[in-house]
């Protein structure tokens, strides 16, 4: 992966012969100021909840994973960058032991934000699963200390995987593996939703429904799982195209795209908090204590 | 195929590194990719891609529109009696026992707001503890009950579902909704303060919902922690 994702490193230092399809490069400010926003938002969810005693529920531990996972993302765009300026300025040499160890360890969080951030999002499917379908026992299926245990796994196995893949990215079968967690994990996601939409919509009809809350719901879940589709799929396909086919023209045509795919998984990484962490009325207020308190004092 | 042996291919003048170096760099430098003779246009597949993308999503949208007009809303059960009994999988959640009442109203505000109705939060929302109003089974059980919260009622049945719905996806929080649902009484339920409830502590793991006529206690909803 470390081909992939050190691609635009190579842009700047030699000639590209793709002439008929030219790489777009875009300008590296637009990268820093998007991981920026990124980096900030996703920490302020992460104060949020740190501060705010009664937000120390499994749900919104879930969603600082999330948090954690799209600021390690916007981070590792952020380091990358200032590496990529600095060789460029002269201070770092192209092949040194240490641009190279570096290079492998913001591979590796890259991988690891990727990762974290699959597993971040099925995990809050599937709590919001049990809230509906389980929810006399979601609090003992639900547990703190399951929840924590739950995330440590899963941050341990993201890390591992991130170390192994990075360590084997040109084999095939690292390829396949890392681009077949997302759909996946989209079909996880997708049942999981469908089937509690669908029992929202049976209640629903029961009762007199309201069309318009209805189609509010349509929007929501339509807003949830196409981000997701469109920040995602994207790289991940030009993961799977840079494997199978570099050297086919079409195929090239769409790895020259590869620096807005790459700010697109940033996008994401902006856009989370809005439809995760900031639809908690909860979360919001303290948010706002955060910000008046702060100022006031 | 992997990508060392691709390094052997690649022509020298493309490359100023060194070719003991970095594989990943040189992986591009396969040579020089030929245009010609292509039959269809150069960025097909980036088209195709955001396009199949774009009518994968609408085609969602879509879907998920449809299920919720197919069928038609008919109502089994009125708000007048307990014939309208409803045990089956409402999916309330549990309730904590650290939920401020104002985060609840702001909740059910918010909420409110999000869907567009304009139902008056203070009248349905605004009570704490043992307001049942919004609750789908007060609406059935509790038809002794003052007008205007029958009324409230009669407004909010509608919005129930979805809003669990709506909350459970948009990160509500579990336990203040099944705080607000089960405010009336569910007998079988064990209740306990509001503040006492550890993460362990599930008071109720299947209860039979016996729902009775008779106005909800103290007892009924600081349960299901």
């Amino acid at each position: 992966m470390k081909h992939i994702i050190n691609l635009y490193e190579n842009i700047n230092n030699t000639a590209r012969n793709n002439s008929d399809c030219p790489h777009v490069v875009l300008p590296e400010e637009i990268f820093f100021i998007i991981s920026i926003i990124g980096v900030l938002e996703n920490l302020i969810v992460l104060l949020a909840v740190i501060k705010n005693k009664n937000l120390q529920a499994p749900m919104y531990f879930f969603i600082c994973s999330l948090a954690i996972s799209d600021m390690l993302g916007s981070l590792y765009k952020i380091l990358e960058n200032i590496l990529i300026m600095f060789r460029n300025m002269g201070y770092l040499k192209p092949r040194g032991n240490f641009e190279t160890t570096a290079d492998d360890i913001i591979d590796s969080l890259f991988i690891l934000s990727l990762l974290g951030s699959i597993f971040s999002l099925s995990v809050i499917a599937a709590d919001r699963y049990i809230t509906i379908f389980h929810a006399l026992q979601y609090h003992s299926i639900v547990t703190m200390r399951r929840a924590i245990v739950v995330l440590m796994v899963i941050w341990i196995c993201c890390m591992c995987s991130g170390i192994t893949m990075v360590i084997f990215s040109h084999h095939i079968p690292t390829v396949i593996t890392f681009t077949s967690l997302f759909p996946l994990m989209l079909v996880f996601i997708l049942c999981l939703y469908v089937h509690m939409f669908l029992l929202a919509r049976s209640h629903a009809r029961k009762i007199s429904a309201l069309p318009r809350a209805n189609m509010k719901g349509a929007i929501t879940l339509t807003i949830l799982l196409g981000v997701f589709i469109v920040c995602w799929a994207p790289f991940v396909l030009h993961v799977l195209l840079m494997t199978f086919c570099p050297s086919n023209p079409y195929c090239a045509c769409y790895m020259s795209l590869f620096q807005v795919n790459g700010m697109l998984i940033m996008c994401n990484a902006v856009i989370d908090p809005f439809i995760y962490a900031f639809r908690s009325p909860e979360l919001r207020e303290a948010f706002k204590k955060m910000i008046f308190c702060n100022s006031y004092h | 195929m992997s990508a060392p042996r691709l390094i052997s291919n690649r022509t020298s003048q493309q490359s100023t590194f060194n070719s003991d170096y970095t594989w990943e760099y040189e992986y591009y430098e396969i040579g020089p990719i030929s245009f010609e003779g292509l039959k269809a246009h150069k960025y097909s597949i980036v088209i195709g891609f955001w396009v199949g993308l774009a009518v994968f999503v609408i085609f969602m949208f879509f879907v998920l529109t449809l299920l919720t007009k197919t069928g038609a809303p008919h109502q089994d059960c009125t708000v007048t009696g307990r014939r309208c009994l409803e045990i089956s999988p409402l999916p309330f959640r549990s309730s904590s026992g650290n939920s401020e009442s104002s985060e609840k109203r702001f909740r059910m505000n918010s909420f409110v707001s999000d869907f567009g109705r304009p139902l008056e939060p203070d009248k349905v929302f605004s009570r704490q503890g043992n307001e049942e109003s919004r609750s789908l089974f007060h609406c059935y059980i509790n038809e002794g009950e003052h007008s205007d919260k029958a009324k409230a009622c009669h407004q909010t049945t509608a919005l129930d579902s979805d809003v669990q719905l709506q909350e459970a996806i948009s990160g509500g929080r579990p336990e203040e909704e099944l705080n607000r649902l089960m405010k009336f009484d569910i007998p079988n339920f064990v209740n306990t303060d509001q503040n006492s409830f550890g993460d362990d502590d599930l008071l109720i793991s299947e209860p039979p919902i016996v729902l009775e006529n008779k106005p909800v206690s103290q007892t009924s909803h600081k349960d299901l922690d």
